[in-house]
């Protein structure tokens, strides 16, 4: 009868090209990345180094790539601590409010949907020290221009308000769909028991939305570590290297000053990092992250 | 009272859109503005002339339509394959009988998601570049149809499996073989999800800038954010033209997100909400 679909050559057939693609461009390069991690080669001779732990020793006692490792780390603080809460109360907002609710879904998504390049370049003109927006407004509680850019006290704080402004509507929808689909005869139960609109958020919304926070806080950190174009368009590291992130130094090392084997490193170490965030984040935050019946 | 206290939500949100608005319609008013000095003087406000002329200088000038239609059709064509060849192997993991097979494949292809993808970039450039196809268009199309596979596996292979086996056996009966009831039942069913994970694609492939702005040098192939990237850096003094150029590369998207928003949303948080 299913003859048909136990035809092995057909099934091979339907998932080899996909299949030859994915493992082109996904596992052979990590295993690449590995290789070449313990290589020093320039990317273009025809002889390849082994060179041990060199790089990652390199890595290691390399300020420079430390200061990258920090401002990953200012990534994903700048998120976990400023834009989710941000995303968690503006997503119970929209949900309560009956007017507008579209529009507010709607305007909120936009920024996430425009290429990260072309945010840079219209932040970079908010941030103009003279005739920029943000200096304006200052201007008129008085206060000298700064120059968000330029200044290396600034300019990584820049980077994170650009950041956030593009993604936290692209996760208070996602957390928004959480609550939406919440039975509402919950909320109505309790509101017949004369609980509060603020009491039903934080007693009832709150807790069965933890899990799709978890995804929201697992889904910004890998965004964190992966945060790069938005840094090239904007500061391109600068000034001084003070807002360099891994994947840009590892881009800076081994496009553009030819050393291949550490640009590897350096994203092995992506890995790692990327892995070991997440696993302490599974263990220490994640682990009543039980499925939720309603 | 109970008036004050419901409006108090609509402030905040209200707050929040401007916050999320302002920037573009700053953009959009300096981009009509005469110069910096019009721009310095009134950044708030509406201009006073319209000088239209900056977008035709920013579309001469920056080439902004050569980036444009360069954009355009890498991203179409790169969705349209990845579509292909992902509902092919989404169906065979989900539809045809191989026993193991059908779950270790499957799983293979979910690990894709975990991988923070722009780390693999250096061994991408290096097969790019063994393949004879650096600073050609096939430098993006390929690695981008690739990139977009585990994810669109993943969402075509869940709405594939929400289909009752019964269309399978009826279609058996009639004399179809596996490649015609992939393409004459299944296909045409799954064009819904198809339409969702094509528009994340594409705008996934038209925002993407670090392979473009890596793997291609030729200025007439580069795309619309890397062509965006170079034309404020040739033009960083002249503020109304850049803000036109601004304008040109945020309208397209705008228009398509406007029309197709639902679709949008519902492609972006398909993979992720499982309250």
């Amino acid at each position: 009868m299913n003859k048909a679909l136990r035809n092995p050559l057909v099934f091979i057939l339907f998932v080899i090209p996909a299949l030859v693609l994915f493992i082109m461009f996904f596992i052979y390069p990590i295993f690449s990345s590995i290789y070449y991690s313990f290589t020093s080669w320039n990317g273009v001779s025809d002889t390849v180094k082994y060179a041990g732990l060199d790089n990652f020793k390199k890595a290691l006692g390399d300020e420079r790539f430390w200061v990258s490792v920090k401002n990953n780390g200012w990534f994903i603080l700048f998120s976990v601590c400023i834009q989710v809460p941000l995303i968690v109360f503006f997503s119970l907002l929209i949900a309560n409010v009956k007017k507008l609710k579209g529009l507010y879904k709607t305007a909120v998504f936009m920024p996430s949907i425009m290429s990260t390049a072309v945010i840079g370049i219209l932040w970079g003109f908010i941030y103009e020290p003279n005739i920029g927006l943000f200096n304006k407004v200052l201007g008129l509680v008085g206060i000298e221009p700064v120059y968000w850019l330029s200044d290396e006290r600034f300019a990584m704080l820049s980077i994170l308000i650009t950041n956030a402004w593009q993604w936290t509507g692209f996760y208070i929808v996602m957390v928004l769909a959480a609550i939406l689909s919440i039975p509402a005869e919950l909320d109505e139960a309790a509101a017949i028991d004369g609980a509060t609109g603020f009491q039903r958020a934080t007693r009832i919304t709150l807790p069965l939305i933890v899990p799709i926070i978890s995804v929201v806080i697992m889904l910004s950190i890998a965004g964190a570590m992966k945060a790069a174009d938005i840094v090239i368009v904007m500061t391109k590291g600068g000034p001084a290297g003070s807002t360099e992130v891994m994947a840009t130094y590892m881009i800076k090392y081994a496009i553009t000053n030819f050393k291949y084997g550490y640009g590897n490193t350096i994203a092995v170490l992506i890995f790692m990092f990327t892995l070991v965030v997440t696993a302490l984040y599974q263990l220490l935050f994640a682990r009543r992250n039980e499925r939720i019946e309603y | 009272m109970p008036r004050l206290k419901k409006s108090l939500p609509h402030v905040a949100l209200l707050g929040y859109l401007v916050v999320v608005l302002f920037p573009f319609l700053f953009v959009l008013f300096s981009s009509v503005k005469k110069d910096n000095n019009a721009i310095a003087l009134n950044p708030f406000g509406i201009p006073k002339t319209f000088e239209f002329s900056n977008y035709v200088e920013a579309w001469v000038n920056a080439k902004i339509s050569t980036y444009f239609f360069n954009s355009l059709y890498i991203s179409i064509l790169s969705s349209v394959v990845s579509i292909l060849l992902a509902s092919m192997f989404a169906f065979a993991v989900t539809r045809m009988r191989q026993g193991q097979w059908n779950k270790i494949l499957f799983s293979l292809v979910l690990i894709g998601m975990l991988i923070p993808n722009n780390a693999l970039m250096l061994p991408i450039y290096t097969i790019v570049r063994k393949l004879h196809i650096l600073n050609t268009h096939w430098a993006l199309i390929i690695p981008y149809i690739a990139n977009a596979i585990p994810f669109t596996i993943i969402i075509l292979a869940a709405f594939m499996r929400s289909l009752p086996s019964e269309i399978e056996e009826a279609a058996v009966m009639d004399g179809l073989k596996a490649p015609g009831i992939f393409a004459r039942i299944i296909v045409p069913l799954t064009v819904p999800a198809m339409v969702t994970v094509f528009i994340v694609n594409f705008l996934g492939n038209w925002n993407e800038f670090l392979l473009a702005n890596y793997f291609l040098s030729n200025d007439e192939l580069r795309t619309l954010p890397v062509g965006m990237v170079q034309f404020r850096d040739q033009y960083q003094m002249n503020y109304a033209q850049m803000s036109a150029g601004i304008v040109y590369s945020v309208v397209p998207v705008i228009v398509i997100y406007a029309i197709l928003q639902e679709k949008i949303i519902e492609g972006v948080t398909a993979g992720s909400v499982k309250g």
